[in-house]
């Protein structure tokens, strides 16, 4: 796994840079941020849908399902106390030729994704601080 | 608290446009609260959503979750978004004059 290194921008801005990628996260203007991407709650949105978008996909290119592809459309119910996200929505749209007798492996292989297996099996977070940085 | 008026009234709102009192909610009142939410007429499938959240909240005190409103009111997620730009809890829960949902950001 490479290092993924995130920086502070001022405000709620945070750059994010990883095998040579960077994107930007922060805060929506309602929320208190400028708006110059998506929060790092929603990022977390994103990493379950497109996980699930491109599993399926591969599973419905490997069948050969090939009439249409793959669409996932996913929102987040947030919940309180503590403020935490408390369901993810999803919906995902597939080609029209899947036949209705695959749609219980289908389904398999979306709740299997490693994102969805993340989540139902929550990981250890290992937090160290370092004072000093500039 | 701030105050605007909705449908030819004066009512109090939150900081993010929700009205503060349900009882005071009418059609005027939802077709003016949809033009803050982009939405400047609200079609047949606009009131579809807005009358079963309606329905629902009357008769359970609160909003359904998410899936139940697209099974019962038979839209997909991407379609309930298309009406109402803002999403099931921040737009239409509003334009239903529905309290800001719990964990709503």
């Amino acid at each position: 796994m490479d290092l993924i290194t995130i920086s502070g921008k001022g405000g709620k801005e945070c750059s994010v840079r990883l095998r040579g990628h960077e994107l930007t996260t922060d805060m929506s203007a309602e929320e208190g941020g400028n708006d110059g991407g998506p929060s790092p709650v929603e990022l977390l949105g994103c990493s379950l849908g497109a996980c699930i978008a491109m599993m399926v996909q591969s599973y419905c290119d490997r069948q050969g399902y090939t009439d249409g592809k793959v669409d996932v459309s996913l929102t987040l119910e947030l919940a309180d106390d503590p403020k935490r996200i408390g369901g993810f929505i999803v919906d995902v749209e597939l080609p029209a030729d899947v036949p209705e007798n695959r749609l219980a492996a289908v389904r398999k292989i979306a709740e299997h994704c490693p994102v969805h297996a993340t989540l139902n099996t929550p990981p250890s977070v290992d937090i160290d601080f370092t004072l000093g940085n500039t | 608290m701030a105050q605007m008026e909705f449908g030819g009234k004066m009512m109090e709102i939150d900081e993010d446009g929700f009205i503060q009192d349900p009882e005071v909610w009418d059609q005027a009142v939802a077709a003016d609260l949809a033009k803050t939410e982009g939405v400047e007429e609200l079609s047949e499938d606009h009131w579809k959503v807005v009358n079963y959240l309606r329905g629902y909240y009357l008769e359970f005190n609160m909003a359904p979750m998410i899936r139940k409103l697209c099974k019962e009111s038979g839209f997909k997620l991407k379609e309930i978004y298309e009406l109402f730009p803002s999403g099931p809890a921040k737009g239409a829960c509003k334009v239903a004059g529905l309290p800001k949902p719990t964990g709503c950001v």
